[in-house]
């Protein structure tokens, strides 16, 4: 077991329970809160030497973190009157 | 990888790990999100893979530019 792995699982860990009971319940905390868990799971594809998985999970969730913004702020703030 | 650098790595991963857990301020969660890159990053770069830390560093910081946008637009 090589610290790289080591430090990965405790990123996911930490992460998916950051994510499942954020200290704020908003939807900004639990998304920032699921890139900890994203981290972990890079550090883990490292260990394992998944280069073509690593740069597409990478680029893949970059997107998808850009589709949550975009939707959940809309929502966020069509509830909110803010805009 | 040498022993000392390891350990000053991990710490550098797990401060930034626990501070965004627990923090609750969005731009101190952003904040401590970077510190997280800024330690796994030689992690990556150990195992000689150079363009995925190129491809990780032009990737990454535009997610944050992406997540501080909604964090100004919809702050209390």
């Amino acid at each position: 077991m090589t610290p790289v792995f080591l430090l990965g699982m405790i990123l996911l860990i930490i992460g998916a329970a950051a994510v499942a009971f954020p200290t704020k319940k908003t939807y900004l905390t639990r998304l920032i809160n699921l890139e900890i868990a994203e981290f972990g799971l890079l550090l883990v594809m490292l260990d394992y030497d998944e280069t073509l998985a690593l740069i597409t999970f990478l680029t893949v969730s970059a997107v998808s973190t850009f589709i949550f913004v975009r939707v959940l702020e809309k929502k966020e703030c069509e509830r909110r009157g803010c805009n | 990888m040498n022993g000392i650098l390891i350990v000053i790595l991990a710490a550098a991963v797990l401060i930034g790990t626990f501070g965004a857990a627990i923090s609750k301020n969005p731009f101190d969660k952003l904040i401590y999100l970077s510190m997280i890159f800024a330690g796994a990053l030689p992690f990556i770069i150990e195992k000689g893979y150079l363009d995925m830390a190129i491809a990780a560093a032009v990737i990454v910081p535009v997610t944050t530019i992406i997540t501080l946008q909604a964090v100004w637009r919809c702050r209390e």
